[in-house]
This record gives C-alpha cells, structure tokens and sequence, in this order.
C-alpha cells in the first residue's frame, strides 16, 4: 500500500516580544550564576499580560493561512495542541476557529500529549487530507510553556505558537512523505489536573524520555524509507533546551550544518508545543525548493513521531506571505523576574 | 459571574474580526455596526471586514485603571486611522509610553481584554500593536 | 414657554460617608422646599441619578424617595442621561410644566460616587461611553478623553501649559462656594505636575469623585409666588458621543445643535456668566469653542488671558468652580448648574458673583456629547 501523503501549504509562528534573561532566574532563585549555562539558552520568550496560548495559538495560525492562500473557510479540521489551555473545558480550537474565519462546519479540538499533542494533530491531518475527508486542516502548537517556579525547568520554559496548513499535495509549499510515531508509557514528566505546574523526573526526562523515543521513531522512518541521515538537508529536533536536539541529531549522524537552522530554543526557550514545530518553520522560511526535511517533534509521557519532508518549487511563493521566524526573533525587548511573575500570573492576586 | 455571557457572544463577529458597516447610500464605513448608518440614517447597510493596518491620531497611556484589569496596567488606547474609517481600540505590546507617536503604523491582534474573575469566560478581543514588519 | 425657579438646594460635594444617597437627596430637597415655600402644590418629583439604581441595587428610585420625603401620593419619575441626568431632569419637569402635566416639580438630582472602590467606581464610569465598543477594553473613565485632549494639543498646537489655566480659574472660583468639594486654590503649573490619570489628562484636569444632592423647585406662571428666576429656554440634542465616530471631534456635534436651537428660540447673547461641564479641561475647551465663546483652537490661551475670569471680559466661566473644582456627583450636577446659577441672577449666590447677573446660559452633556442639554437661565 502506498504510504498516504499529504501537503504543508502554509506555515506561520508567533512569538512574544518580551524575553527574560535566564541571569535573572538563576539571581531570584539562589541558583549558582552558571547552572542554566549547559542548557544553551540566554533567555526565553515570555506572553504578555494579556496573551495566552490561544492568542498566540491565532497568531500563528492567522500567518499559515496568509501563506496557504486559501480562504478560511476551506479550512475542515482544527487541532490546537497545548499543555496551557487557557480553559480546562471548553476548547480553544472554536474560539480560534470562529476569530479566524474558519468554523463552522469543522472538526475542532484541543489535542494533549505534553510537548507533541500538536504533531499528533498534524499526523491526523495527514491521514484526513490524503483520505479526502477534507481538504485543508490546521495544526497549531502553543504554549505558554509553565514551570514552578523556581525549578530548573523554569530557566527553560517558554512562550511561543506555530501553526501549519495541511491539505492534499497539489500545490503544496512541502510534501510529508511519510511520518512514523514511537509513543511508551513513560513518566518523565507530567501536571496532574488542577495543578499549576508540572513535574518532571530530571535526568529521567533524557535518556528513557527523551532520545530512546526520537530516536527509535527517527530510525524507523530512516529504515522504512531506505534513507541515511546525509540524505537530509535539515534535521530539526523537539528542542527542550539547546543542548538536547544537538546531541540526539549527532547520536543518529546528523551534523550541525543540517541542525543549525532548525534550533530556536538557543535565542527564545523551549515552547513546548511550538518548540520543534517553530524550527520547521524556520527552515521553511530558508529552505529551497527540493530539499529534504527531517522532523522529529517529542512529548512527554511519551512519544515522537519522525517526518520525511520535500519542499516544492511552491515555497518561493509563499514565504513572503507573512512575518518569518526571524521577523520574531528580532522583535524583543527585556524584562525582568517581576514582570514574567506578573504576566505569567505567578504572583497570586484575589480577583 | 459579573460580565454577561451572551452580549460578548453576539458581538464575536464584530470583535474578532474587526467587521464594521458600509452605508449603501452615502457610501461611509462605521465600526461596530449600528442599526442605521449614524451619517445619514440610512438602513441599508452591509458588513465590510476593516483592514487590520493602521495609523495612530492619537492616544493615551492610562493609570486609573478600571476593576480587573490592574495586571495589564497601564493600559494602551488609542484612536486609529484605518482608512475607510476611524476607530478606538486598545494598543498593546508598547515597550514604554514614550514609544507611541503620532501616525505609528499599528495592526490588529487578538489578546485577552477581560476575564470574569477566576472562574468566568475570558473575553478576548482585537487589540492593536505596533506593526511587526514595515510594507 | 418660562418655568420659575422657586426654591434650590445644595449640599456640600464631598465624601460623605455617613449619608446615604436618600440622606442627600432629602438634605437638598428639603432647603429648596423650604426657600419654595412649603411642600403645597408639588405635584411631582423628578429624580436624576446616573449610578445610584447600580450601586444601591434599586429601581424605581423616584417613587421610594418620594415616600421616603414624606410625599407620598405625588407623581415621580428617573430621568437617567449619564452625566447630562440633571439638565435632562430639569428638561423633562419643564416639559411637564409647560404640558400642564404638573403645576410644581421638585427636581432632585443626587450621586455618590464614593459609595465604592475607586476601581469599581471607573469601570462603573466607562458606562457613560458607547458600550458598544468600549465596554470590552478597560479604559476607565478618562481614556477617551485623554485622546481627544492629544488631539486637540496637537492639532491647534496647544501647549500643556496653557491648557493648565482652567483647572487653575476653577479652583480659584471654588475657593469661594461653600458647596464645592475642591475650595482650595492651586496655581497653573501644578496642574501638569499632579498624577497622571490619563496621559495628558492628570488628576487636575479632572473632576473630583465626589458626593452631593441638589434640588429646585420649578412653577409654572400660575403658581409662581416670589421666585429666584426664570428658566426662559432649554434645549437639547443627540451627537456621535465618540471621538471615532464624528467628522470633526474638535467640536461636539450635539452641542452645536442644542445650541442653534436655543438661540432660534431665546436670546443667547449677552450672556452675564455660564456653567459649563468641563469634565476634564478638554471639554471645557471644546464647549467653550463649540458655543463660539472662543475661536478653534483659541479657548486655552482666552482663558489665560483671564477673559473668563472675575472682571474678565468674557462672561464669567463657572463662578461655582465647575466640574472641575466644585465637583461633579453625575446625575445631580446638571440640578446644581441651574440652582447655581439660579442664585446668580438673584443676586444671592454665596461664592464668586457675576456682577448684576441678568442671564446665564448652563451645559451639561454626557460622556463625549453623546447628549448635550443648554438651558438659559434669567432674573426675574
């Protein structure tokens, strides 16, 4: 049987203006000036007071669809993958979709799995679009990106969005050839309901977590398609920290070279959802009509799936369509511990 | 709850989406939509989505805040120029009030204007920023 | 037609904490019974109130106060039009005069703007804006306002500075009116210097949250007796009320038209004085240009050169102190304007006199204009 295809049409982030300088974090909470520096990140993308994964989420999304050139109405599915849902029940995915132009005969939900709830809405857009049930579908990933505080994660935890419109092949600004996912019953990390923040098992988190499920989905994609990493143009990586998607590239016989484009959590922090989606739409603002992707987005609990991607001659077309990665990352502006505390609502205040 | 639930629900196509009114007769674009244009009184109107682009008149940098929005204090407002029409919103992402100027290009964006205290709707609306990428 | 001015009432605008909006009311109410003459012969009660049905969770308001005077049996109604309520109020019990609807009104206008939170209390404020749009931001009460004031320095090329002579006139004028909550003077450079409300309005350019009742008693020629003066013309109109709305914000639309039909019916020139809402100094400057007092764009420096001050050679702008110094409880400011300056004509205000005061010409809108109410009040 042949493997279904699908298309990407349209890609669009979005990232927060405001950054913390991780110095601060280490100064608030006692830790030694030096211990965030393995994790490669100086600081990290922080929502303003009146953001949240949903209006970042509408950003991004509102960017796919102008580089998709398709009207909001041909958009059929909605999946909005998160792990900070502004609502624990109501989805995030209508109000998007009725902001965005898109409802009302779609399919909408709010997808969880930790860091890959997104990339499994994309894996179902796949088989949705290649089946003909419909013709366009978005997949957006977004995150507030929450850590307690004063935990290490919290030097890492990120805002950010990234959104993808995934149709059938014709006229498509990149073909998934194929995709693969590796889930397990993992603990390394999880936030029970009605908690704040989640909780994580440190080191637990790499190995077991981590790069055994990257890695085991990365070779199988490697295998079945009879493709050797020096195949690939790029490799972009789930991003927790700037040093875990450089190590797991090279563990598989990646180089920088093919890395070096997808890493976004160096400049901003890992935004969960968004974290290696955002790097696929960093390539896509760079890459030549041709070339081949590999993407491997991880989750938590957990799972990676691995992604064989081609871009066409389309993705000359569309990437002048809306802000890129790098219009972004070069939008910021620093703020303090007390600033991220206010708009990240860590300081409790009676309503 | 404090805020209505239904009154913000019919007025998402407005919100969201920044749709205003062009009068069929005189040909002038308001926002939001009334029941007949407020320039000629004429009721045939029809919907017209308001670009997302525009200029600053003039604005201001408010310090008495009203309940429930201290966290997002201060608050941004300004008066824009869309083209077609005018209209006041709220301006967000401004680094310091100094920032703002007069005819700075600013576009729309959804952001959280009001939520009903912790446990009600969050109400989000379209707020304007200082534009990301100059045309 | 001309309605009479019998009796007025004031209180003192202030925090009062330790009366209720019926304590003012009836504190107010009863002065001005008493200067009318008694309670005989009223008829009516019309109450004015913009916030008071919110704030202390009653409806049909008139009617329980009106029982609550000792009046129970007359006929009473609200009369709510935002911070233009008073005026309206007034309005309507001329109308009911001139209908022989009623042969004596009292008026009431009473607020309390002290009853909650000063947080609570903008939020409750930013009702008087087109909700339509307004009420999903949180712009206070002062935000739209702010905007129009830029607006207005930029456009004319207005320094701040010189907007600073109204708060300053203001509180020079309240300083003598033993009814105003600000009677205190304050020079015009400390105007920018107090606390940022709204960027460039400050906590000067403002009106204070104040508390207050006032009260008259309106007759018709039949039953006048001795009356203070005459209220020989109101008129009012509807506007755009928003600054994005109207062509030309520098002007309020319903006031210009209120205006023109006052003076098709009346004798607008020749004014001794006016009360005029100057909410924020803004509103004072467009009114004043809007009524043609000054030319566009040249209010603030007329008022620097003390053309509406005491001696001026202008009519004497809000002896009381105005909204701004004498304060402004919404729905009973418009009932002070006329009582204010029903006491100017008869020569017996207890403040800043305007020198053998025959006529006075009284504003009071809403919001950005979204009314506007003239009324020309004369000696008898």
């Amino acid at each position: 049987m042949a493997t279904p295809k699908a298309g990407i049409h349209g890609w669009g982030v979005y990232i927060p203006i405001y950054r913390l300088p991780l110095s601060d974090i280490a100064k608030i909470w006692g830790w030694h000036p030096d211990q965030y520096k393995g994790l490669a990140v100086e600081s990290k993308a922080i929502a303003g007071p009146d953001e949240d994964s949903l209006t970042m989420g509408y950003e991004a999304a509102y960017n796919a669809i102008k580089r998709s050139k398709i009207e909001p109405k041909k958009i059929s599915a909605i999946f909005f993958g998160t792990e900070s849902k502004p609502y624990a029940v109501k989805p995030s995915a209508t109000i998007i979709g009725e902001a965005l132009g898109i409802t009302p005969f779609t399919m909408a939900s709010d997808l969880e799995f930790a860091c890959r709830a997104a990339s499994e809405g994309m894996r179902s857009l796949i088989g949705m679009a290649a089946s003909g049930l419909i013709d366009y579908g978005l997949a957006i990933g977004s995150d507030t990106a929450q850590a307690n505080p004063g935990d290490v994660l919290e030097f890492t935890a990120a805002s950010g969005a990234a959104a993808f419109v995934i149709g059938r092949t014709s006229n498509a600004s990149a073909i998934i050839e194929d995709s693969v996912t590796f889930v397990t019953d993992t603990p390394d990390f999880w936030r029970r309901a009605s908690q704040p923040y989640p909780l994580h098992g440190e080191g637990f988190t790499g190995e077991p977590a981590y790069f055994y499920h990257i890695e085991n989905a990365v070779k199988a994609l490697l295998e079945r398609n009879g493709l050797k990493p020096s195949d690939f143009d790029y490799a972009i990586f789930h991003q927790p920290n700037g040093k875990f998607p450089v190590k797991v590239g090279q563990d598989l016989g990646f180089n920088m070279d093919q890395m070096k484009d997808g890493l976004v959590t160096p400049m901003i922090g890992n935004t969960y959802n968004a974290s290696a989606l955002m790097g696929l739409a960093r390539v896509l603002d760079k890459a030549k009509p041709g070339q081949k992707i590999l993407l491997a987005p991880f989750g938590s609990g957990a799972g990676s799936d691995a992604y064989l991607i081609t871009v066409t001659d389309e993705v000359e077309n569309r990437k002048p369509l809306a802000p890129t990665v790098e219009d972004y990352l070069n939008r910021k502006v620093l703020i303090d511990y007390a600033s991220y505390a206010k708009s990240r609502s860590i300081i409790h205040v009676i309503k | 709850m404090d805020l209505s639930i239904s009154r913000f629900w019919r007025k998402k196509e407005i919100i969201y989406k920044l749709n205003g009114a062009k009068c069929k007769s005189c040909g002038k674009v308001h926002y939001p939509p009334k029941n007949a244009c407020p320039y000629c009184g004429s009721r045939e109107l029809e919907l017209v989505e308001l670009p997302r682009r525009g200029k600053l008149i003039s604005y201001t940098t408010i310090y008495a805040i009203p309940e429930g929005a201290r966290h997002q204090s201060p608050i941004y407002y300004g008066l824009i120029d869309l083209g077609v029409t005018k209209i006041t919103a709220e301006l967000t992402d401004i680094v310091n009030a100094n920032s703002l100027k007069k005819d700075m290009e600013v576009e729309a964006t959804l952001r959280k204007t009001q939520e009903d205290r912790d446990a009600g709707l969050i109400y989000y609306v379209l707020k304007f920023r200082p534009v990301l990428v100059q045309k | 037609m001309v309605v009479y001015v019998e009796g007025v009432g004031m209180t003192k605008i202030d925090r009062h904490y330790d009366y209720s909006l019926k304590d003012l009311a009836a504190n107010a109410a009863f002065a001005a019974i008493e200067q009318a003459g008694g309670v005989d012969g009223i008829d009516y009660l019309v109450f004015s109130s913009s916030l008071s049905s919110l704030q202390d969770n009653q409806l049909d308001t008139a009617s329980y106060l009106a029982t609550s005077l000792g009046l129970r049996g007359i006929k009473a109604l609200n009369v709510e039009a935002g911070e233009a309520s008073g005026l309206a109020a007034i309005s309507v019990a001329k109308s009911l005069l001139e209908s022989h609807q009623a042969d004596k009104v009292l008026v009431i206008g009473a607020e309390k703007l002290n009853e909650f939170v000063s947080s609570k209390v903008y939020k409750q404020l930013q009702m008087l804006y087109d909700g339509d749009t307004k009420s999903f931001y949180n712009i206070g009460f002062a935000g739209d306002a702010a905007i129009l004031m830029r607006l207005y320095m930029d456009t004319y090329n207005v320094d701040r500075e010189l907007m600073s002579y109204w708060p300053a006139l203001m509180h020079s004028n309240a300083k003598e009116n033993p009814y105003a909550m600000l009677n205190f003077a304050i020079k015009p450079d400390k105007v920018a210097k107090s606390q940022i409300l709204a960027d460039p309005i400050t906590l000067l350019d403002s009106y204070p949250l104040g508390d207050g009742a006032a009260a008259i008693v309106l007759s018709n020629k039949d039953m006048s007796s001795s009356p203070l003066a005459k209220i020989s013309a109101i008129e009012s109109s509807t506007g755009y009320g928003s600054i994005e709305l109207s062509e030309d914000p520098l002007l309020f639309d319903s006031l210009s038209e209120a205006f023109r039909r006052i003076s098709n019916i009346a004798d607008t020139s020749n004014l001794d004085f006016i009360e005029i809402h100057d909410s924020f100094t803004i509103t004072a400057m467009i009114i004043l240009e809007t009524l043609g007092l000054a030319n566009r764009g040249k209010a603030a420096e007329l008022v620097s050169t003390g053309y509406f001050s005491p001696g001026g050679k202008g009519p004497l702008a809000n002896p009381s102190g105005g909204l701004k110094a004498r304060g402004h409880p919404l729905g009973a400011t418009g009932v002070y304007q006329i009582a204010e300056s029903s006491l100017q004509v008869a020569n017996k205000f207890p403040g800043v006199k305007a020198n053998n005061a025959k006529k006075g010409l009284v504003v009071s809108l809403n919001g950005l204009g979204s009314s506007s109410y003239v009324a020309l009040v004369e000696g008898v």
